[in-house]
């Protein structure tokens, strides 16, 4: 994941040259066609960039991004024949040339190199996007309309401000190519930490009040807009801001830059590396001999666990793999676990939920995320397991890593979701997560404690303490 | 963590001696010796006081040096083969040893880790600390007895009027508490209750010195067997159970048969309370009955075998076949939080949750 947060370009690039039919006009603007903008509007540009004032530059991109989103909402909304292309092409042009002006006008240093990085990536992207039909987030109905959606967002209707590399993660996040909780946090961390490595302060600004607002903001925008931020992620990026206004205004940008990025590699060492070794020492020792231990699709926490406790403790135990019938992820689980010689079975869906249940002695469940009411965000099914878990007797552990607990309180699966892009259609749409209440859980496993579920809040509080 | 820094520090400037040298000390017999000769000692609070006497044997006289100790004798103890409780012993070596590193944070820091001066300076205040120490070990002894009286003193409230109260096994604490709970304190009135007292078989003389100490305190008694608890079970208002270990999770472990008295009383409805000082919290985290989740903590309570005697315990060493027998004589078993109504402990009545804060309070931070 790393390797794919640094390289993005490579990635890319195939795409563009696969789909050079698809790429609407006013994206596609070609390297040697952005010159000839830039020399047509070249002359006027400087004329009108010293008239202009701030609040009016401001005024300019809102019109501006007003245009291009009802672009977006033109183009979308045809059916996904032909039409779209010639419609948005036609269209484009004049937004396209308008936009590059002001950018011309807005930045002339900082803008060129990041404006053509988007551009080229933009395209590829564009391409996939006009390949699945648009969904129509209207047939939603109104008492789901407070649940997001991952959308593949043209890379174009991102702000100018997104750098490559978020604008890269931001469409392996809306393909679910990045998927799980804390890989996702990694992920954009990493991606902030070279966002911050290419900033320079403007003049007259301190990186204390400018970066926050006018650099991560807009990144951030385009993350949430291409998935909803999981908790840790919120989590973490509030975190990052607070460490940014803390950056004293009179250190030079270099070294303000390198402390920033050295407390970001200090946060996922600690948070995320650190707190996955010990969780996964700590459920390793949950598992006895000769035990039959349930999961449910695929983990990354669940896998390493199992593993640990195979490779390292030597325990001989068995597997049971219930598997989400929509991700088929437990798949990749039963091969890593039989390449490894632990004794496997797999079933693909709920259909032996009880039978299976019964067998195992232990349930051991990957949590997307923590309500501080003990309640566990997980992979839509977890809290169907973790009921029949609950009649049986059977101890249910969940793998939490602190970063991804939240303050907030959630009863139902309804407040806090999401619906699969996959499987929206008109008439019926299916949910990612699903929340599990405290009382089906026994112990939940993380970095700083093992604890029942309901002081969940009060190890937060303890972080937040020693912080 | 300025202590590790400074502890790295001297031990990269000195030559020190990995394994201080105790001499003849040997803290399991010390273990035994002070519970033999104290028969009001808790596990927890022998293991501390051994561990005190090791600190007064050796001649550590630096801060590294004498956590090393502490580590090795504590490890040394609970390893032991001879120790009916491991868990417990553990409880009690974690609650000094951070106990040790809290009264080394409030020293004043050295000035910067490389100074000899200042880790010199902090190693005469450490002296200090080991002097206070062994002049005081009892201190904790005398304070666990306090503990006692005090949660006398809270869990009388909890007794309503002609209540009948059913407990079992030999806790001292559940024995302070019910015989100062017929005691005028203060003006309050005595509690009157009668007490369903649970005898157990394969510790007759014990459960016999528990209902007459009751008795001589004018406390009316009447005795059943095991078998007989969810039998009774209507009759009794309310339950009283003492506790060996409190685990990380707020549950207890204690002797075999609390579980059941305790997964009884969740079914009638009557309400469970763990009379139990708080020094008997620790980090451990049992998974279920079988497995406390600690190292070497075998019981073996299931033998199944086909003739009527069969000696085979799985054991492979002669040692481990003496812990075997050892800890399955005095069996334990695992209740967990959801059947324990509220802690009655020292500082007052606590919630199965508050426990669990209290866990996390002491050794995350």
């Amino acid at each position: 994941m790393s390797t794919a947060t640094s390289d993005p370009p490579a990635e890319a690039k195939p795409q563009t040259s696969e789909k050079p039919e698809n790429t609407p006009a006013n994206i596609a603007a070609p390297p040697n066609g952005d010159s000839q903008t830039k020399g047509e509007n070249g002359a006027p540009a400087p004329a009108a960039a010293p008239k202009l004032t701030n609040a009016q530059l401001k005024a300019k991109a809102k019109a501006d991004k007003q245009a291009r989103r009802a672009q977006a909402k033109v183009s979308k909304d045809p059916a996904p024949g032909g039409a779209p292309a010639p419609v948005s092409a036609g269209q484009s042009g004049h937004p396209a040339t308008e936009s590059k002006g002001n950018k011309a006008k807005g930045k002339p240093d900082g803008a060129p190199p990041a404006g053509s990085g988007a551009t080229g990536r933009a395209t590829g992207a564009r391409g996939s996007v006009s390949i699945i039909p648009p969904k129509p987030e209207s047939s939603i109905p109104e008492c789901f309309s407070h649940l997001s959606m991952a959308k593949r967002l043209p890379i174009t209707q991102a702000d100018k401000d997104v750098h490559p590399t978020v604008l890269t993660l931001g469409q392996q996040m809306a393909t679910f190519a990045i998927d799980e909780s804390i890989t996702r946090l990694k992920a954009t961390l990493l991606a902030f930490k070279k966002v911050i490595d290419s900033y320079t302060t403007p003049p007259g600004n301190t990186l204390a009040r400018h970066l926050t607002p006018h650099v991560l903001n807009p990144q951030i925008e385009y993350l949430s807009a291409c998935r909803p931020m999981c908790f840790s992620m919120g989590n973490a990026i509030r975190w990052l801001k607070l460490q940014v206004s803390k950056i004293d205004p009179d250190v030079p940008d270099v070294d303000a830059k390198k402390q920033l990025c050295a407390s970001i590699d200090a946060f996922i060492q600690e948070r995320i590396n650190f707190a996955d070794v010990v969780i996964t020492q700590k459920a390793a020792d949950c598992i006895q001999n000769d035990d039959v231990i349930l999961v449910y699709g695929r983990n990354t926490l669940v896998q390493r666990t199992l593993l640990h406790a195979h490779l390292v403790d030597g325990k001989k135990f068995d597997v049971i793999i219930i598997d989400d019938p929509y991700e088929r992820q437990g798949q990749v689980l039963a091969k890593t676990l039989t390449a490894e010689g632990v004794k496997v079975s797999y079933s693909g869906d709920f259909g032996a939920l009880q039978y299976q249940v019964k067998l195992a002695d232990r349930i051991i469940l990957g949590a997307e995320g923590m309500f501080s009411n003990g309640a566990l965000y997980g992979r839509c099914g977890t809290s169907d397991l973790a009921l029949a878990a609950k009649d049986f007797g059977k101890q249910v552990y969940a793998l939490c890593e602190t970063i991804n607990i939240t303050e907030r309180v959630s009863t139902d699966s309804l407040t806090y979701n999401e619906i699969d892009p996959e499987r929206c259609s008109g008439s019926s749409f299916r949910l990612l997560y699903d929340t599990t209440p405290s009382h089906c859980l026994s112990t939940v496993v993380t970095e700083i404690s093992s604890a029942q579920p309901t002081s969940v809040s009060y190890l937060l509080r303890k972080l937040e303490d020693s912080n | 963590m300025a202590n590790n820094d400074a502890t790295a520090a001297i031990s990269g400037q000195l030559p020190i001696r990995q394994n201080p040298d105790v001499g003849s000390f040997d803290i399991v017999a010390t273990y035994h010796r002070l519970l033999a000769d104290d028969p009001e000692l808790t596990m927890p609070m022998a293991t501390i006081e051994a561990l005190i006497e090791a600190l007064g044997a050796s001649s550590a006289t630096t801060v590294f040096e004498t956590m090393k100790l502490v580590e090795a004798q504590s490890d040394r103890l609970w390893q032991s083969p001879l120790v009916a409780n491991p868990m417990a012993v553990r409880h009690g070596s974690d609650f000094f040893k951070q106990y040790l590193v809290r009264e080394l944070r409030q020293l004043p820091s050295s000035t910067g880790a490389a100074s000899g001066s200042g880790s010199r300076n902090e190693d005469q205040q450490f002296e200090g600390i080991r002097q206070h120490l062994l002049r005081n070990a009892r201190l904790f002894a005398t304070r666990a007895k306090d503990a006692r009286e005090k949660i006398a003193a809270e869990g009388r409230y909890l007794i309503p009027d002609k209540s009948i109260i059913l407990t079992h096994g030999g806790s001292r604490v559940v024995g302070t508490l019910l015989g100062r709970a017929v005691e005028r304190v203060n003006g309050d009135p005595p509690r009157r209750f009668k007490v369903i007292y649970v005898i157990s078989e394969s510790r007759q003389t014990e459960s016999d010195k528990a209902v007459a100490a009751l008795r001589s305190k004018g406390i009316s008694v009447a005795t059943i067997p095991e078998g007989g608890v969810a039998h009774v079970m209507s009759k009794v208002d309310l339950v009283f159970i003492g506790a060996e270990v409190i685990t990380a999770q707020g549950g207890i472990l204690s002797r075999l048969g609390t579980y059941q008295i305790a997964k009884l009383a969740k079914i009638d409805g009557k309400p469970c309370y763990v009379a139990a000082e708080q020094h008997k919290l620790g980090q451990t985290f049992p998974v279920d009955q079988f497995s406390f989740n600690c190292r070497g903590f075998q019981q073996n309570s299931l033998d199944f075998s086909k003739t009527t005697n069969s000696g085979s315990s799985g054991a492979e060493t002669e040692d481990e076949k003496r812990a075997v027998e050892l800890r399955s004589a005095t069996p334990l078993d695992y209740t967990p939080p959801d059947l324990i109504t509220t802690f009655i402990c020292d500082h007052g009545v606590k919630s199965t949750v508050a426990m669990e804060h209290q866990v996390i309070d002491m050794f995350v931070s």
